[in-house]
């Protein structure tokens, strides 16, 4: 096994408190992304 | 009086029906017709394929909801489609057949004004000699029985295991032209987390084999991203989180044969090589579900309706990778031939690939088909729903509502591991779906930012807030509409 995340990572990744900020903002930004919109991607003349 | 048809009651055509009902008035007549009679939130079903989940959990019966909120609902599955009736039926209909109760077998002919076709894709495991879920030590996690079947497959490994046994495990895509890589990636990361949970991770093998040219192609072409304060790629996520969890790979895979614990593959570099394993998930190669359509003559027009999947309006002009443009995806769904049919979610036939075709020493094609995750079905889906109702509504053809997954975000939330404190998820969002090469040309056709990863326990959280959310909104409960697809 290679130990490719750092243990402080880890304890980044897995914190609850850290997390629980965390997830909030990727709700938000995830909102973002999607409330972004849709539409087409051809031109009409 | 207008009457709609929605074929399917998955994501996309569960969504479709429960807006064509909320916004239309009840002396327009909405009629699903589809085999399943419960509706299955599909991405929980790698939490069932781990036992951390029971089906029930994630599935409730369609018909009492649908008899509650003045839908039709004919369990039956479509056979043929007759988009100008016949001799005797004037009207456009398709042929379904009923598959449960005192109707089973019975044929009818469900009359419609619009069509909407959301069956998805076929499960084709015929397509790879010997990959029958259940059989020959391989499962699928594609449906709640198939991930059922797959939780008692790999407790049996597990406790072999604790007996001391070693276990090779498999997991990725099941032929050179699957699709899905993303459901087989969180079912790796879940299985290996339980094997540690169950403290039998030193007795397994855990190997991940692809049809992908590298890791985190995913079949969308791979994906450069933010990463916290960095720009990184798919593969160099996903190649950080295999070899942190000692998960070896095996790409540019494509699985031919399956025999009792073995997988027999060939490589894009042309060998002919096999893989043993006691417990192997293989997703399956999707596939059109073979339906027919006639003109009222009753001659075959089957290539006016479907390419394998149904034909929309994309640019289906045979073009090498170079000169493939997001311009080629559909925007409305529409039917060319048949203004008043639609193919929304993975039920439409894409113009190609995303991922860059490629071909083994030997000229066999391998490399991933386009996926269609949840959101883009449940965002294809409404706005085909939404052009129907304006058009009902003004009396005249009205395709205003516009969904490119050349100009369509997608999240995808993978999990990584159950657990309240102990899970984790890989949080990825993407924009656009299909990279656009000309707008972003220095980021691999995505916007950064925009395009994002993040690994970690809210990921997890944000899976199972999903999961409720999701299933809240299917079961229509109050104010259901303001989730988002
Ligand atoms: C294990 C797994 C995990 C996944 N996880 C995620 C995830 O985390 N996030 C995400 O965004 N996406 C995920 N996906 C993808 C997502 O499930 C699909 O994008 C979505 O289900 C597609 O919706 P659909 O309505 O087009 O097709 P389906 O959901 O497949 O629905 C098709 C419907 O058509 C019906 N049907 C079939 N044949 C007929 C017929 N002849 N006549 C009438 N009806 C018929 C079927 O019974 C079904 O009701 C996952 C997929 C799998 C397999």
């Amino acid at each position: 096994m290679t130990q490719r995340i750092s243990k402080y990572q880890r304890f980044k990744m897995m914190n609850p408190i850290i997390q629980f900020f965390k997830f909030i903002y990727l709700s938000i930004k995830i909102m973002i992304v999607v409330a972004g919109g849709h539409g087409g991607t051809r031109k009409v003349n | 009086m207008a009457k709609i048809v929605v074929l399917g009651a998955g994501i996309s055509g569960h969504v479709a029906a429960s807006h064509l009902r909320r916004k239309l008035s009840k002396e327009h007549e909405i009629v699903v017709v589809s085999p399943n009679s419960n509706y299955q939130w599909i991405p929980s079903n790698i939490w069932v394929g781990i036992g951390r989940m029971k089906s029930k959990k994630i599935l409730f019966p369609l018909a009492p909801l649908y008899k509650k909120k003045g839908i039709g609902f004919k369990q039956a599955k479509a056979i043929s489609f007759f988009p100008e009736g016949d001799k005797d039926e004037q009207k456009p209909y398709i042929l379904a057949e009923y598959v449960t109760g005192d109707n089973k077998g019975k044929q009818e002919k469900v009359t419609y004004d619009y069509l909407i076709n959301a069956t998805g894709p076929k499960l084709n495991f015929e397509a790879t000699e010997g990959l029958i879920p259940g059989q020959n030590k391989t499962y699928s996690v594609c449906t709640y029985t198939h991930a059922d079947h797959a939780w008692e497959g790999l407790n049996e490994v597990i406790q072999q295991m604790k007996q001391g046994k070693k276990a090779k495990i498999l997991i990725g895509t099941g032929h050179a032209k699957s699709t899905c890589q993303g459901a087989a990636f969180e079912y790796i990361l879940n299985v290996e987390q339980e094997l540690r949970k169950h403290n039998v991770r030193d007795m397994a093998e855990v190997t991940w084999i692809a049809n992908e040219h590298e890791l985190g192609d995913f079949g969308m072409d791979g994906l450069l991203l933010s990463y916290g304060s960095m720009t990184i790629k798919s593969k160099e996520m996903v190649e950080m989180i295999f070899e942190d969890r000692d998960i070896k790979w095996i790409i540019g895979a494509g699985v031919n044969k399956i025999e009792d614990g073995v997988a027999h593959y060939e490589t894009l570099g042309g060998d002919y090589k096999s893989e043993t394993y006691d417990f192997a998930m293989l997703i399956p190669a999707f596939s059109g579900h073979g339906f027919k359509a006639f003109n009222k003559n009753n001659e075959d027009i089957t290539e006016k309706l479907f390419k394998g999947f149904m034909i929309v309006d994309a640019d289906y002009s045979p073009k090498p990778y170079e000169a493939w443009s997001v311009q080629d995806w559909p925007e409305t769904y529409q039917n060319p031939s048949y203004s008043n049919i639609f193919a929304p979610g993975i039920a439409f036939a894409p113009p190609h690939a995303i991922s860059k075709p490629r071909v083994s020493k030997n000229g066999t094609p391998i490399s991933p088909s386009p996926p269609r995750t949840g959101m883009p079905s449940g965002i294809t889906a409404k706005l085909v729903a939404d052009n129907i109702i304006d058009s009902i509504k003004n009396s005249k053809e009205s395709l205003h509502h516009k969904g490119s997954l050349g100009n369509m975000g997608a999240a995808c939330i993978a999990s990584a591991g159950y657990g309240l404190t102990s899970g984790s998820g890989v949080s990825i969002t993407t924009y656009p779906i299909v990279p656009d090469y000309k707008k972003y040309p220095k980021t691999q056709g995505r916007k950064l930012g925009k395009t994002f990863g993040d690994i970690g326990l809210a990921g997890h959280w944000l899976k199972l807030a999903l999961h409720y959310a999701f299933i809240y909104k299917a079961k229509m409960r109050p104010f259901w509409w303001l989730i988002p697809e």
